[in-house]
């Protein structure tokens, strides 16, 4: 008895069109190769995530607290900042649901799309990136390549990582009516603080 | 499932009556057009893009059974479960069984039009499943119990009093509310615990890369990273013809999408999946159903290089005037016309007539599908196979008799044109005419082209083609 692996394949050799006459064409790198720190602002503005730019003196945690000052729970995986929910706390997916603010470095960011990365490297669960209300996200400067043909080609993580997601700004939708709406599902916010 | 023709006129007509829904989907998606060619704008290397998503595309489809068989090995060594499905129902029968060993009950569902396709939820609901769509579109269809009616916006034929009304039916919100803001917070409140309370998620399958048994998946709600990160069991529908040879090869698709689709230029989640999460478990079911025909069509293979980012509907006439669930189909719009007749052909036999072949869909693909000469094709294998509805079939007849000689066509031309500007109304505007429907017919013009000719250049120009002397 054949199996549904084997029909299928079977099927798709039986009919697809003559490779020879398709041969993969080589990598791409197309386009603008800017990676500063200002296109990444425009690009992340453009999609709705905004920058948390410091104020002289402020720490981390008191620029958090300027940015949300309703805060309640507000959860830290970066040494720079203190929270007020220790991470070891959040345990299940579930546990993430709770937190307003959560806080998290990105390996890297794309100038392109002013989108950052997270993988479960950063994330004390995947969910953390989720359920929180907002997310604060460091960045390095130094961490930016210039657009998606330089981050695929450049950045180890996309083989390594089980899950990696790219966030450009907030959750978002237009579902209704054609209208903008932040803030749909996942994180309300998304700001970047540079280190 | 009937095999009675979709009736695409009739429920087109249907949805033209009513002004102001009708109004707001064609300014909506014109919108989405507009801003997809502003995008274009921006980049230079638009084309190049375009010419590289289309060879890769068309290199993975040549190569499918070997790219397959490596994202398995891929997949498979980082514990990713890989099935395979030949059609809808054997797709249903494996997703029942991996949600019956988990004894899980609650899946909430990011899109995936696989899963419309093998019409997935009703028979989970016998199987004491409860689906819950997490993406807000997709929600309000499902509450609707209707169809997604465009593959990236289902709901976009819907204003906000309609979602007002269905919420209130099954959130108790103030069915008069108008802000939309109000509507998306009642769906995130409604959601929220039933997200948390879920047993398995599913999501769909944007892109498959081959090389290191990753899928991507693409939303602007988060919708499906909150379905695959908080229930522990995330199960992945994807058609086989969605693969990647490379990951160096992503970032040419993923700036084609959404700039495509909404003109944005990237979804605000792009996530990339390689293996299940600490503690978790991974499926990924890899369906057929019909693509593996469709790869022996020798003139619609191409249709499977599609990246499903809805620009060729944003920008049909058609569809914009005639809503996407006037395609009867899961797949509507002028993609939709294409593959939904290899999936039926008597059933889907009118939809490669719902386009005026003015070749703006191929024009605005991003991965170069020849859209509007497949729909050509298509009319032309459906006379072949007698699929032509008989008064078409008569018009098509005669006019191929009357263009077939030049001076009975002209003498009709006269006479036509005369009776656009001596017949009164209603001899005009009624149901024999289907070219008086919805539509003024064009002005009479005193003259026609052919007499214009005859008196100003026969005569002029013979002469000129007489002193052929030196070449
Ligand atoms: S056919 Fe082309 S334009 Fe239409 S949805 Fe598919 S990729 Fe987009």
């Amino acid at each position: 008895m054949s199996t549904a692996r084997d029909e299928i394949l079977q099927a798709l050799r039986a009919n697809r069109p003559t490779p020879e006459n398709h041969p993969l064409p080589p990598v791409a790198t197309l386009g603008d190769l800017d990676a500063s720190r200002e296109r990444f602002i425009t690009s992340l503005k453009i999609l709705g995530g905004d920058v948390l730019e410091p104020v002289e003196g402020e720490t981390l945690d008191q620029a958090i607290l300027r940015r949300h000052p309703d805060a309640k729970v507000i959860c830290s995986n970066v040494p720079e900042a203190r929270g007020t929910l220790p991470v070891e706390k959040v345990k299940t997916p579930q546990d993430a649901a709770t937190i307003d603010v959560t806080v998290v470095r990105a390996p890297f960011g794309i100038a392109e799309m002013g989108s950052i990365f997270l993988s479960e490297a950063q994330l004390p669960i995947n969910s953390f990136a989720h359920l929180g209300q907002h997310i604060v996200v460091l960045l390095s400067v130094d961490q930016l390549t210039a657009n998606m043909h330089t981050a695929y080609q450049e950045r180890p993580e996309f083989k390594t990582a089980n899950y990696g997601v790219l966030m450009s700004g907030p959750s978002a939708t237009a579902d209704i009516q054609g209208v903008l709406i932040r803030g749909a599902q996942g994180v309300r916010s998304l700001s970047v603080w540079f280190t | 499932m009937s095999d009675k023709p979709v009736n695409h006129a009739r429920a087109a007509e249907h949805f033209i009556e009513d002004t102001p829904h009708l109004q707001f989907h064609d300014e909506r998606l014109w919108d989405m057009r507009q801003k997809r060619d502003a995008q274009m704008h921006i980049l230079p290397e638009w084309q190049e893009l375009r010419e590289e998503a289309s060879r890769i595309k068309e290199h993975t489809l040549s190569r499918l059974p070997e790219y397959l068989e490596q994202f398995e090995t891929n997949a498979r060594k980082n514990g990713i479960h890989v099935h395979w499905a030949r059609d809808g129902a054997e797709h249903n029968r494996i997703v029942g069984e991996i949600l019956k060993a988990h004894n899980a009950r609650n899946l909430i569902k990011s899109k995936s039009m696989v899963t419309e396709e093998c019409d997935m939820r009703p028979y989970l609901a016998k199987q004491g499943v409860t689906v819950t769509e997490t993406d807000l579109g997709e929600r309000i269809q499902q509450l609707d119990d209707q169809l997604p009616s465009h593959i990236v916006v289902p709901a976009v034929h819907k204003l906000t009093a309609d979602v007002a009304k269905i919420f209130a039916k099954d959130y108790h919100t103030d069915p008069e509310i108008r802000d939309p803001h109000l509507l998306a917070e009642a769906q995130r409140q409604a959601a929220r615990p039933v997200i948390l309370h879920a047993d398995a998620g599913m999501t769909g399958g944007n892109f498959v890369v081959a090389e290191t048994g990753t899928f991507v998946v693409c939303t602007n709600e988060g919708n499906a990273d909150l379905s695959a990160t908080v229930p522990n069991l995330h199960i992945a529908t994807i058609g086989i013809e969605r693969l990647v040879p490379r990951m160096a090869d992503m970032g040419v698709f993923i700036r084609l999408l959404s700039r495509s689709a909404l003109g944005s230029p990237i979804t605000q989640y792009t996530t990339h999946f390689r293996g299940p999460q600490k503690g978790g478990e991974m499926h990924v079911v890899l369906v057929d159903n019909g693509r593996s025909a469709r790869l022996g069509m020798e003139d619609f293979w191409t249709s499977l290089k599609c990246i499903r980012c809805g620009a060729c509907m944003n920008t049909c006439p058609v569809y914009r005037r005639s809503g996407g669930l006037s395609y009867g189909a899961v797949y509507s719009g002028p993609i939709g016309a294409i593959i939904d007749p290899t999936f039926n052909e008597r059933k889907y036999s009118t939809l490669p007539y719902a386009s005026t072949l003015n070749g703006s869909c191929t024009n605005v693909c991003p991965v170069k599908i020849n859209i509007h000469e497949q729909l050509y094709k298509w009319r032309r294998v459906l006379v072949q196979h007698h699929e032509m509805p008989f008064v078409k079939r008569e018009i098509m007849h005669m006019a191929g008799k009357l263009m077939g000689q030049p001076r009975m066509y002209r003498a009709a031309i006269k006479a036509t044109e005369v009776s656009l500007s001596t017949m009164p109304r209603f001899v005009l505007y009624n149901w024999l005419n289907p070219w008086g429907k919805h539509r003024e017919n064009p002005h009479p013009v005193k003259q026609t082209f052919n007499d214009w000719y005859r008196k100003n250049r026969e005569t002029a120009a013979k002469p000129a083609a007489a002193p052929e002397t030196k070449k």
